[in-house]
């Protein structure tokens, strides 16, 4: 079951990638669903559903964009596990925990696409700076969002809150 | 191996993501060298395309049903548009069309009314009564315009009758179809003369033509100028029917020249008149 709704989160990832696509061409590199997605899977504290999820999400990422097949994989997964590790250990719950969490992934996410982009491709990334800024503001406005209605709608903690491994 | 993944996931972690490095780099040496796509990430593609194309498809039927719309509205309002336009040309034609009849009509009229050698006044006619045995028809020409009690009318095709009243800024015509309308005429071919009632319907008699007079059917009549207020020349009608009768006097049809069911403008003669003095002196 857990694994169903990560599907059908990742397919409204992907939707939403593809409209924005679609719509406002240049709108996701201010704005990342991906990481939203991922980190609310890894509040649950399970290393490795983390691990997975953060593959799987970072590879339809890569594909469905112009990015070196793998880019978005390896940075999601890291901060997957980070985020997964670190709640295994404190237990964080509440909006304020995903919150602080989502603008962490997102910030160590684009520092490990820099950096990566910056090994690999020997490129600068433009404007970095500012494009983190702003996609970190968007995606944890956004994210907020999301944890806010699930929270409220379909009243449910992130998913395998209750099934937190003993690491 | 199980165990290995569940106790020791931070190794599970370097594992995946040293396999990810990899296929970065790969997919980094390949990007250059023409294949751009691995055979992995295609697989991903092609597991995951159906949900761009349903999106696609989404938001192109969207944008279609929006188009669409839009286009019906345009449509819509351009009908309207199209449809006050021919109401507003059909209109524009109609006036155009009868400028065109009137322009006809006067250019015939002055053409004739300048081939006449007394001073002529234009008038059109406001009504026309030709329903009754008394016909008549009231023009839009008064004393003001200079039009007096017995003056000639006309038109380009011939007389139509004379004006028996005015007032400052009308005058009433009596027609030669009148019963009460009697016109000094001749025959052209002949030179006979005699006098041209109306009988009340359409058409004229023409009197006083002895029976052995030679009129014919077809012969054209003009006024005589015999009775001091028809200038003579002016066509009256044609003959279209001769009854030897049996008295002394033919019983002579004629058709007018005018078509009297169809009058707009007229001409009005201003003639010099017959002094009343002169008229009733007896020596």
């Amino acid at each position: 079951m857990r694994w169903l709704r990560f599907i059908i989160g990742l397919v409204i990832a992907l939707t939403l990638h593809s409209l924005l696509d679609s719509f406002f061409p240049n709108a996701l590199a201010f704005f990342n669903p991906y990481v939203i997605l991922v980190i609310y899977y890894s509040m649950g504290g399970n290393l490795l559903g983390a691990i997975v999820a953060g593959v799987v999400a970072g590879l339809v990422q890569d594909s469905f964009s112009g990015a070196m097949f793998g880019l978005h994989a390896f940075s999601l997964t890291f901060c997957a596990y980070v985020v997964a590790y670190v709640n295994a250990r404190l237990a964080l719950r509440g909006p304020a925990a995903f919150g602080a969490c989502l603008l962490g992934a997102v910030v160590v996410n684009e520092l490990l696409i820099y950096v990566l982009v910056n090994i690999l491709v020997k490129q600068r990334i433009e404007m970095f700076e500012q494009g983190m800024i702003v996609k970190t503001i968007f995606t944890c406005i956004f994210g907020m969002l999301v944890y806010l209605m699930l929270s409220l709608f379909l009243r449910e903690e992130p998913i395998e809150a209750t099934k937190r491994p003993a690491y | 191996m199980q165990v290995v993944i569940e106790r020791r996931p931070t190794l599970l972690l370097i594992v995946v993501l040293g396999l990810l490095f990899v296929l970065m780099t790969f997919s980094r040496s390949t990007r250059y060298i023409g294949e751009t796509r691995t055979m992995f990430e295609r697989t991903v593609m092609t597991v995951f395309s159906p949900v761009p194309k349903a999106v696609n498809w989404a938001g192109q039927s969207t944008a279609d049903m929006y188009h669409g719309y839009l286009d019906m509205r345009r449509s819509v309002a351009e009908n309207l548009e199209l449809h006050h336009q021919v109401l507003q040309l059909t209109e524009e034609n109609l006036r155009l069309r009868q400028s065109q009849g009137d322009l006809a009509r006067m250019r015939s009229l002055l053409s004739y009314s300048e081939e006449l050698p007394t001073p002529t006044i234009m008038a059109q006619v406001v009504m026309l009564d030709t329903s009754s045995r008394f016909k008549s028809i009231i023009i839009n020409c008064g004393t003001e315009a200079g039009v007096e009690v017995n003056d000639p009318v006309v038109n380009a095709n011939g007389l139509l009758g004379r004006i028996v009243l005015t007032t400052h800024d009308m005058a009433k015509v009596q027609l030669i179809t009148d019963s009460n309308s009697a016109v000094g005429c001749l025959i052209e071919r002949t030179r006979r003369q005699g006098v041209v009632h109306g009988d009340g319907s359409s058409a004229a008699q023409m009197a006083d033509i002895p029976v052995l007079a030679d009129v014919v059917v077809g012969d054209v009549v003009s006024t005589a100028g015999i009775d001091g207020i028809y200038p003579k020349g002016i066509p009256v009608g044609r003959v279209i029917r001769t009854d030897q009768g049996k008295s002394l006097f033919k019983a002579v049809w004629l058709l007018p020249a005018v078509d009297f069911s169809s009058i707009e403008s007229v001409i009005v003669l201003h003639t010099k008149k017959i002094a009343p003095e002169v008229v009733r002196y007896t020596p």
